[in-house]
């Protein structure tokens, strides 16, 4: 099966591949894998006071398809509010790098990733806010 | 597909006895070869044709543990489909992140002998896993419970073989 270019793109020069720190509660991890395939999945983002994400990064072990997914998704979240970034639909991500439909399933594995890391986030500004 | 195990006249176990399967698909390619049925008419050809690509196709699944799984899950109705499979443990998906970055982290620092350790921990965690599938299915015939355990194990298979792809690429790049 042939990869489209953008695919290719991303795969060789994937954006944002890294760490952020994990214990830093303006940082939200999500992880995700599939076992259908095997892929696994780290997605983070760092959020500013007002709301907005200042940076994004990922790790994702699994196809090409999977790591432009995923390299996708951190570049069209840096900049956004956290709000505007759950919208993603994985549908968007899918038709940007025209996945076939044997690969929609690794822009569905990159919409949850971004939505687990902004639970994560939330979830841990939640307890701030209690403290 | 139609059933592999049917396909090459095997029994559906999983336990199969992997030289009688390579006799078994020899003797079939043998007597669906092309060059066997040069004077028959076109539509008992293009049968022959299209069986022996379903028995290689068989072949192939049968050869492999988790196709094999799968085609036995199937026999029970059980199908695993992507983007409908359940979510992953986390504390799983948490050690595999660390044991994939670890293979990450050698293959920067071009250490072999690190990435040789995690190939091999990955293999052994593989055949673990192969014991644990084969248990699963044949333990209480039919039960859900087996099925359930089983589709768990594959998916683990299938996260073991993603990182012992990458550390296989790690070890070809210090060839």
């Amino acid at each position: 099966m042939a990869y489209s270019e953008k695919v290719i793109e991303h795969y060789e020069n994937p954006k944002n591949v890294g760490t952020l720190d994990q214990n830093d509660p303006s940082v939200g991890t999500g992880l995700v894998g599939a076992p259908a395939c095997g892929d696994v999945m780290r997605l983070q983002i760092k959020v500013s006071d007002s709301g907005v994400i200042e940076d994004a990064r990922f790790k994702t072990f699994g196809c090409g398809s999977a790591i432009a997914s995923s390299s996708l998704a951190t570049e069209w979240i840096k900049g956004k509010t956290v709000d505007e970034a759950a919208g993603i639909k994985n549908s968007q991500i899918a038709e940007e790098l025209s996945l076939p439909p044997v690969k929609i399933h690794c822009s569905v594995l990159a919409e949850d990733a971004i939505k687990s890391a902004i639970e994560d986030y939330r979830k841990k500004r939640a307890t701030r806010g209690n403290a | 597909m139609n059933d592999p195990f049917e396909l090459l006249g095997v029994e559906p176990k999983f336990a199969l006895d992997l030289a009688d399967l390579e006799n078994r698909h020899r003797e079939l390619s043998r007597v669906l070869h092309p060059d066997r049925h040069v004077g028959a008419p076109a539509s008992e050809r293009r049968m022959a044709l299209s069986r022996a690509i379903e028995v290689n196709q068989a072949f192939r699944v049968l050869r492999d543990p988790v196709r094999r799984a799968e085609a036995l899950l199937a026999r029970r109705g059980v199908r695993i489909e992507e983007g409908r499979d359940k979510p992953a443990d986390p504390l799983l998906l948490m050690e595999l992140l660390e044991l994939g970055e670890s293979i990450s982290d050698a293959r920067r620092a071009r250490d072999r002998i690190a990435i040789e350790r995690k190939f091999s921990e990955l293999k052994a965690r593989e055949s673990a896993s192969v014991s644990a599938l084969g248990a699963a299915l044949e333990a209480g015939e039919g039960g859900d419970a087996g099925a359930e355990r089983a589709v768990k194990e594959i998916g683990m298979l299938r996260f073991t073989r993603r990182l012992l792809d990458e550390a296989a690429l790690a070890l070809d790049e210090l060839e």
